[in-house]
């Protein structure tokens, strides 16, 4: 095992952005997981999130050279999977609702063994997985990805209104739902 | 579905408003929000949803943390294809018939390579300055480098600059000028690492096998 793998994520970044590919490799696996979760929330798929992470990586091998700021490759990262997770989800047809494969609360721990912590986490995914798909899209790009209404709008191809519509709905469902999680 | 909320406590504000006001990091500040309760409840709860989110993520990654293999094969052949050559630099041959080049990629790479072979260093960033499609032109070569720490910065920037000069005049026919060395980060070596096994090897390029880095000089 080279020492790359302790290196920070802005020198692997610039190692990658010169043609280095096992950097590059590095930074895939280290960051693969979280861009994959956040894929899966997103798109309902893990096939659609595999895909647009495999996407995504490659389109950031091709603009690495010009990433002004390397330090921030994770949320770099995760802007260009947002990109490519939503594509996919416009390119299906409005009826495909593919809720099924949203990892869900029901893992094999019993509820006893969670600590109070988990079963928030649980209670937040169940509040999502019931959101129309939309409204959940617009709120991970929004609290995840941290992208703004205009961003959100542009990348779902919607007016910032309809944006802000389903964020306000979203809202309001995930605050009722979790008044009883604090 | 488009009902207005109704105003927060008396505020005046509602809830759209509300979390519009904790996007702009509560700035310019508005005191009939910051100095109402239950406007002040529902901000907090507004960005205990948004933690809880992120979080949610970070445990499905953590849930699932490896990375298929056959995925990650994939994704290296499609990134493997695409080179970064750039400019082609190139050689004298004693046959005026044919012209050799090396890649500014592949010069690169040499000073990568050098640099890593230092203990204790990991060469981040190479640039090449200077007109090298020009035989002859001088370069100037510009690296920046991570150390491991307690070791003397100078010393390593000064072993790399000299470990790069000689693998440069070796290998290719630039006029190398100054060389160029920036400490501009600091990393662990593997075995300080609390979680081994996190992230390994990938067969690719580069990367000296990681020798002791006891006192060798």
């Amino acid at each position: 095992m080279t020492t790359l793998g302790t290196a920070s994520d802005e020198l692997l970044a610039g190692r990658a952005a010169d043609g280095d590919t096992a950097a590059f490799a590095v930074l895939a696996r280290r960051h693969g997981p979280y861009l994959r979760a956040f894929a899966i929330r997103l798109t309902g798929s893990s096939a659609d999130a595999d895909d647009a992470v495999q996407e995504a990586l490659i389109s950031a091998w091709r603009a690495l050279p010009g990433l002004a700021d390397r330090s921030k490759v994770r949320s770099w990262l995760l802007s260009i999977v947002s990109r490519k997770a939503t594509d996919r989800i416009r390119a299906r047809r409005p009826s495909d609702e593919l809720d099924e494969e949203l990892p869900d609360s029901d893992d094999s721990n019993s509820p006893e063994e969670r600590a109070v912590a988990q079963s928030r986490l649980d209670a937040l995914a169940r509040v999502l997985a019931s959101l129309p798909e939309g409204q959940r899209q617009c709120w991970l790009l929004k609290e995840v990805g941290g992208y703004s209404y205009e961003e959100i709008a542009e990348e779902l191809g919607l007016t910032v209104a309809v944006v802000r519509g389903r964020l306000a709905r979203a809202r309001v469902t995930v605050i009722r739902e979790m008044e009883e999680w604090r | 579905m488009t009902e207005r909320s109704a105003d927060i406590g008396g505020s005046g504000y509602t809830l759209d408003e509300l979390s519009d006001y904790l996007d702009r990091g509560m700035s310019p500040a508005i005191p009939a929000i910051d100095d109402n309760a239950e406007c002040q409840a529902m901000l907090a709860t507004l960005s205990r949803v948004a933690g809880l989110s992120r979080e949610l993520v970070s445990r499905d990654a953590a849930e699932n943390p490896t990375i298929d293999e056959g995925w990650l094969a994939g994704l290296l052949s499609a990134v493997g294809r695409e080179v970064r050559a750039g400019r082609d630099i190139p050689f004298s041959s004693s046959d005026p018939t044919t012209r050799l080049t090396i890649t500014e990629g592949a010069v690169r790479e040499l000073v990568r390579a050098a640099g890593d072979s230092v203990d204790g260093v990991l060469v981040g960033t190479v640039a090449i300055d200077g007109d090298v499609t020009q035989p002859g032109a001088e370069v100037a070569v510009a690296v920046t480098i991570s150390i491991v720490p307690r070791r003397s910065a100078r010393e390593l920037a000064e072993a790399v600059r000299e470990r790069v000069r000689s693998e440069l005049l070796k290998h290719t026919e630039l006029a190398v000028g100054a060389i160029d060395v920036t400490v501009a980060d600091v990393h662990l070596l593997p075995s300080d690492e609390p979680a081994p096994g996190a992230v390994t090897g990938d067969g690719t390029t580069t990367g000296p096998a990681p020798r002791d880095e006891e006192e060798q000089r």
